[in-house]
């Protein structure tokens, strides 16, 4: 993995929560970029009712919105998710330093756990930003279709005790009790 | 909706266009069009979000419930500019824009608009020559990594276009639903009751 870059052509890479309106939809649209527009997404998945019980933070490029990753928060771990990096600023680690930032504001939430669902195509990556597998990948078992990864939050410290069982945070909120996933996710 | 019904049973997608009038809606407009402009085509965030949205009116399209196409109406004083028109991806190649451009067009007219004009991408003059539209003159000019043509489109006038002396409360109804009895007009049966007013002046009717 790169180290992470402090700048890009000049421009200084930095981070920041969102906190207002317009911030907000500068992390939807970096998702909406690269998800809707590069990954076929339809919108509903991608929008699918966690947005605002959620922490997004954006990486600029300069004032650009070069990357977002949406943080969400529960008891015992907080979860990043949506992560994602507009396609010419890749290469530089940007990836890398919205997990970091992640990671320090789960830290100072008091939460030493973090935790996320990976497509198996991108646990190597997930690798390199020092997560692991939560489950050892066993030999000749069927192939996940998503694949929860953990990492310490103080990695000086061991994992603490893992709960979460691996498909219940995909589901809405409202949905959490019941046995269904959200319109049109395929099931895990 | 009897419509929608008999569509949607002969399997053909069913389309629904309205004006985006919550925040939900502005927001799948702001989701669809980062999607096919900074998402297809590289535009950067500050240039796609160029500080008119929201001085525009903004189209939401429907295909079979999903996000799949919006359009930025502006209004000036002797026509309107359609911009920012986007079909998702996936909803491309069924004649969805079609359906989007004329819908904007009726929106126009019944603002009392007889014009419309629009920045094309060269790429697109062909389609756009279907939908009505000519070139303003021979300029081409260049922003956000394409080549453009100014062209516009003349629109009959329409009889029941908005003018001052169209009913009031026509007026006031949402821009999409001119024919539909607004919120404001159930509102009248409050009466002139003069919240503003001290207590005692208010009037009770």
């Amino acid at each position: 993995m790169r180290p992470i870059a402090q700048s890009i052509g000049g421009e200084l890479v930095t981070t920041k929560l969102a906190m207002r309106m317009e911030d907000s939809l500068q992390a939807f649209a970096v998702r909406a970029a690269c998800f809707i527009g590069e990954l076929d997404v339809p919108f509903s998945e991608e929008f699918d009712g966690h947005d605002f019980g959620a922490t997004h933070v954006i990486a600029y490029v300069g004032d650009e919105p070069a990357g977002a990753v949406r943080l969400r928060w529960f008891q015992s771990f907080a979860m990043p998710e949506r992560l994602a990096v507009i396609q010419r600023f890749r290469g530089h680690n940007i990836g890398g330093m919205l997990l970091e930032r992640c990671r320090a504001q789960a830290q100072a939430r008091g939460c030493n756990l973090l935790y996320a669902q990976a497509l198996p195509r991108d646990v190597g990556y997930w690798e390199k930003q020092g997560w692991r597998r939560l489950v050892p990948e066993e030999a000749g078992a069927e192939p996940k279709r998503i694949v929860a990864m953990v990492k310490a939050v103080d990695p000086s410290k061991p994992l603490p005790e893992i709960e979460a069982p691996e498909a219940v945070v995909l589901r809405r909120d409202g949905q959490l009790d019941s046995t269904g996933m959200p319109h049109g996710t395929v099931s895990n | 909706m009897a419509e929608h019904r008999s569509a949607a049973m002969a399997g053909k997608p069913v389309v629904t266009i309205k004006l985006a009038s919550t925040s939900d809606e502005l927001m799948q407009c702001f989701a669809l069009r980062a999607a096919v402009f900074m998402g297809e085509q590289a535009c950067p965030y500050w240039e796609e979000f160029d500080g008119n949205d929201y001085a525009a009116s903004h189209i939401i399209m429907y295909v079979d419930g999903e996000p799949a196409g919006s359009m930025r109406l502006r209004w000036f004083q002797s026509f309107c500019k359609f911009e920012r028109c986007v079909v998702l991806k996936r909803y491309r190649g069924l004649g969805v824009h079609h359906a989007i451009n004329s819908w904007c067009k009726d929106f126009a007219r019944r603002k009392g608009f007889t014009k419309v004009y629009l920045h094309l991408q060269k790429r697109h003059m062909a389609m756009m020559e279907k939908e009505g539209f000519r070139r303003v003159d021979e300029r081409v000019f260049k922003f956000s990594d394409h080549e453009y043509y100014a062209v516009y489109c003349e629109l009959p006038p329409a009889a029941d276009a908005v003018c001052l002396s169209t009913e009031p409360m026509i007026m006031n109804r949402p821009e999409d639903g001119l024919d539909v009895e607004g919120i404001l007009e159930k509102s009248a049966v409050r009466g002139a009751t003069n919240p503003h007013a001290p207590h005692a002046a208010r009037v009770t009717n």
